[in-house]
Formats: structure tokens, sequence, C-alpha cells
């Protein structure tokens, strides 16, 4: 019973964090029907920021995290008025490819400027905190509780404010949202800025329970993009269930095999999902 | 009269392919150097890899991102066959297959969607195969395998440039087919060629299946050049990002496209490497960025149009029906 609370606690943790960076994806597609590749890099560039950040000037990594947000929007809004808004209207494949450049750009450029090392850092919340067996470190406890609160923030951004019900609307039909006086470019660059703030905390939160390399953030988006299948493209309800469920098995597969089989389950869980559901859990059929 | 021109470009390109191919052939008993026929063979095997993705993606805009993965596979094939004592003609033979056979995990699961859930499928696929092969221990595990044998240098490079050649003929010859123009109809519209008759779900998936023959080969007479394999160096991404970069600079979708691309992409590691050894995959992507987003079609179309548009200038000189 402790045991299967333990693994319980260890799924949230690693699901949560799937879920920040899934949101954005999602996010982008239900809008924009843009497939970022890029993302996992902003989740990189969080983690470097927050990394960079905490071993220079000695203070909180959790000062990492608004700072890593802010980082992060500024340069998706950047990334979308430069790049991503050439390509609007243009065929899927260029879409794509642009994005899947602009990803090995950035992954060679940080590989280039610090190397394979593996980094981390000490400051920051330590210790354990037991609860009725279940132990859960103060780092995966914060990371869950940041998680929270900007996935919480997102939903009701996407629920109550006029951008996020301007963001659905385009999602649901972009041509009939314009015509309602809907500024599509305006509304797109908050997306773009929101999802890649997001990616970017995460990638703060990474560095604070993990340690930080220039494929960090690929690997994160790899698990990402399988929650984002499975939860149905575009849908965010759809991929924050995927998320958590992923984080379980993920949880569960490492105890009792090893990671690399945890990842290797996930993988084949998606292309089971692709057989039988293509649409995902929550994805509406269509072609 | 189009028809029949077009019949003669076909015509002109397949021999101009065979007297290139022949010409890179005889050139080791020319007395090339060594570093010369080294970058040859990387032509072509970049070709080539070029060439198996450009028949699936190039031609139907579906998007994959394992073609370094599919060809890893066929590295991996040709040396475990070999190593099992079987011939040379047969192990290529059963590389190319089981590539084939592995493509089915991506093709039999997405190809039946539209839009992007193959190009997800590739992507994890990529990821799969590393983690796979590296848990396998008739494989090697994470340590890799060697190939026993030890083979002449020049067969491999042989052996490339007929991939390589018989890949870009394939191309060449497939537009004027039947089959060319059914994966012309479900290029531009997938659901009006399936209103049409054509089982558009069949034709991807045979069209994959052949891609990934092509890029198995490939890999395994690379296999055989290489002759020791690391899962980590065969299945590393960059080969992949190869395989899309070469069609995709000289222009995805046509025969030329990738000889040009694959030239450049020899030439631009070249210069790399003195230049700038560690920027290489931060160069590569951005010379895609600016292809995709201002030479949408690549170079050989953006420079023909150059050149259409400056003689297109002076109206007074122009002679003859305009060139399309």
């Amino acid at each position: 019973m402790t045991l299967a609370l333990q693994l319980i606690a260890n799924g949230l943790v690693v699901g949560g964090l799937l879920c920040l960076v899934a949101l954005g994806l999602a996010l982008i597609f239900g809008v924009m029907r843009v497939v970022n590749f890029a993302h996992g890099e902003f989740v990189t560039l969080g983690a470097f920021a927050t990394y960079l950040l905490v071993a220079n000037l000695h203070v909180s990594p959790l000062l990492g995290i608004p700072l890593a947000f802010a980082l992060g929007a500024v340069a998706g809004a950047v990334v979308q008025r430069a790049i991503i808004a050439r390509t609007t209207g243009r065929p899927e494949l260029d879409v794509l490819m642009t994005t899947y450049a602009l990803s090995i750009v950035a992954l060679g450029a940080f590989s280039q400027a610090f190397g394979g090392d593996f980094r981390s850092y000490a400051e920051g919340p330590s210790g354990t905190l037991t609860l009725s067996g279940v132990t859960i470190g103060w780092r995966s406890l914060t990371v869950l509780l940041v998680c929270l609160a900007l996935g919480g923030a997102t939903v009701l951004i996407m629920r109550r404010a006029r951008i996020g019900i301007a963001l659905r609307a385009l999602a649901q039909n972009r041509d009939a949202a314009a015509s309602c006086g809907i500024d599509v470019q305006r509304s797109e660059l908050f997306a773009f800025s929101l999802s890649v703030g997001l990616a970017a905390a995460a990638g703060s939160l990474v560095s604070l329970i993990g340690t930080v390399t220039p494929y960090v953030g690929h690997e994160w988006v790899l698990d990402a993009f399988v929650v984002v299948v499975l939860g149905g493209m575009g849908s965010i309800t759809g991929a924050m269930i995927a998320a958590i469920l992923l984080g379980l098995v993920h949880s569960v597969a490492s105890f009792v095999l090893d990671d690399s089989w945890a990842k290797i389950v996930a993988y084949l869980l998606l292309y089971a999902v692709l057989l039988v559901r293509p649409q995902g859990l929550l994805g509406k059929a269509d072609g | 009269m189009a028809e029949s021109s077009a019949r003669r470009t076909a015509i002109f390109g397949i021999v101009a392919t065979a007297a290139v191919a022949s010409l890179c052939a005889a050139l080791p008993w020319l007395g090339v150097s060594a570093y010369l026929r080294t970058l040859l063979y990387y032509g072509a095997y970049y070709l080539a890899l070029g060439q198996a993705w450009n028949l699936m993606s190039g031609l139907t805009g579906y998007v994959s991102f394992a073609h370094g993965a599919l060809a890893g596979i066929g590295a991996y094939a040709v040396v475990i066959a070999m190593n099992a004592g079987l011939p040379l003609w047969l192990s290529l033979l059963c590389a190319a297959a089981a590539t084939a056979l592995a493509s089915l995990v991506i093709g039999l699961t997405s190809l039946r969607l539209r839009g992007t859930a193959f190009t997800f499928a590739t992507l994890f696929f990529q990821e799969l195969v590393l983690l796979i092969v590296r848990k396998l221990p008739f494989v090697g595990g994470p340590g890799g395998i060697v190939l026993e044998e030890i083979l002449p240098a020049w067969l491999p490079y042989l052996l490339m440039l007929g991939v390589a050649a018989g890949a870009t003929m394939l191309l060449l010859v497939i537009r004027r087919t039947r089959t060319g123009l059914r994966i012309l109809a479900l290029k531009d519209d997938e659901a009006a060629a399936n209103a049409a008759g054509i089982n558009a779900t069949r034709l991807k998936l045979i069209l994959f299946c052949v891609s990934a023959a092509i890029a198995g080969a490939t890999g395994a007479v690379h296999g055989l050049f290489a002759s020791s394999l690391f899962p980590n160096v065969v299945f590393a991404v960059d080969l992949s990002i190869v395989a899309l970069a070469v069609p995709l600079i000289g222009g995805a979708g046509t025969a030329s496209g990738p000889v040009v691309g694959a030239l450049l992409y020899v030439v631009i590691r070249e210069v790399l490497q003195v230049i700038a050894p560690g920027m290489h995959l931060t160069i590569v992507g951005l010379v895609l960025l600016v292809v995709i987003l201002f030479l949408r079609d690549g170079v050989v179309v953006a420079l023909a149009r150059a050149i259409r548009h400056r003689r297109a200038l002076p109206p007074a000189l122009a002679i003859g029906p305009e060139p399309r």
C-alpha cells in the first residue's frame, strides 16, 4: 500500500512536469495548427537560464522560475513574429520543417555552448518530507506545487479571460472567429508566448530535480508529444489527463523494470493508441 | 508535344545518371586520391538516403524523421547476416527486407490517418529503435557489433554508387507511371484521390515500405563501409536530419534536387570541419531554415526561376514559346 502511494507520488511529479510541457504544445496546436518541434529546446533554455542564475549569483532557484517564464515568453514572442508567422497559410510540410529546423539550430547551439556535461546545483529546497510512509523530496514537492499553480492559472485563463475565450474560438473555427472581430495575429502571439513561457518554466523546474544537459528538453518533449497524441491533438484537458497517466506509467515501469524500459513502454503505448483510438483519449475523430 | 518532351527529359535523366555513376565508379582506377573517393562515397551515401526520404516524404508531403534510424536497421541487419555466414548479395537483400518490415511499425499504425500522426510515429521510432537495440544482447547491446569479414574498400564504394544511381532513376521513372499520377493526386488532395478510387492508405504504405527498403539498403552498404557499429552513432538523430536536409535543400519531390542537395551538403560538411567543427548541426539547421522560408522549392528551382526571370526581362528578345 505504501509502495503504491509512493509510486503514485513519484508519478505525479513526473506527470505534473509533463503536463506543463504538453500544455503549451496542445495550446499552439489547437489554436494555430502548428506542431512546435522546437518546444523542447525552450525547456532547455529555461533549465540553463536557471542553472546559470543559481551557479553565478547563488540565489534560490525558485527565483529562476518566474525569470525563466519571462525569458521564455519574450523568446516565444520573437520567434513567433520573426519566423512562425511567415509560415501561416503554407503547406503543413513547410511548417513542420520550420519548427524542426529551429530545434536543430537551438540544439546545436546549446551543445556548442555547454558541451555534454551534466550540470546541477545544491541551492534551493532540500531534504525530504515523510507522510504516512510516503517519502517525497521538498524539491519534488515544489515542482508539483508550481506545476499545479501554473497549470491551474493556464486553465483559468483559457476558461475565463477574454483572450482565453478568443483562443478557444480560434481553435474552433479560425475564419468565423476572425470575422467576429478577434485579432488573430495578437491572439496567436499571446498563445505562442504563453506556450513557450510555460516550457521555459518547466525547464526551470527540471533543473531543480534533475541534471541540466543540452538534450534535457529534447528528452522531455518527446514524452510530451506522446502525451499530446495520447490526449488527442490540441485538447488541453486531454493532454492534462494523459500527462498524469503517462507519469504514473513511467513511475511504475521504472520501478519494475528500469528507466529505458519505461520510455520503451511509453512509445509502444503510443503506437497501440494510434492503432486502436487514433484520435486520442479526448480528441474528436476527423480524417 | 509536352508528353514526348517530358519523356525525353526522363530518358535524358536516366542516361545522365548512368553516365555520371559509371564515371564515378571508374575514378578509383584512374588515379584519383583516396580523399576525393571518400568525398564521392559520402556524396553517394547522402544522395541515396535523400532519395529514399524523397520517395516518401518529397512525393507525398508526409514528413519522416526516421530515415536515419531505418538506415541504421539496415546496417545492423547486414552485419548480423554477414557474421552468420550469408553471402553478400543475400545479406544486402535481408537488410532491405528487414528494414521494410520494421517500417511497418510506423506504416500500419499511422498511415491510415491523415496529417501529423505519421510524423509523430517516425519521431518516436527514431528513439524507440535506439532504446531497444541498446537492450538486445544478441546485437551487442550498448557496445555494438563488428563485421568479422574484411572487405576491399572499393566494394562499398561501388555498391553505394549503385544504390544512389538506382534510387535516382526510380525517382525519375516513377513520376511517369500511373503510380506516379496516383501519388500526385494524393499529394494534391487526399480526400479527392480517395473519392476517385485511389486506395490512398495502401499507396502510402507501399511507398513507405519501398522508401524504407532503399534506406535499409543504403544503411547496409554503409554498414559494410564502417564495419564497426555503435548504437549511439548508428541511431543518432543526425542521419535522419541529413536524410531530409539533402532533398529539401536541393528541392523535395524532384529527382534532381537531392543530387544538388547531396553535393552542397558534402561541401558544407567539409568546409565546416575546417572552419567551425562544433557548429555543424547549427549551420545545417540554419541553411534548412533559410531554404524553407525563402527558397521553398529548393535551390534548383530557385536558380532555374532566377535564370528564367532574367531571360524573360526584355520581351523584345523572347523567341519562341515561354519554357515551362
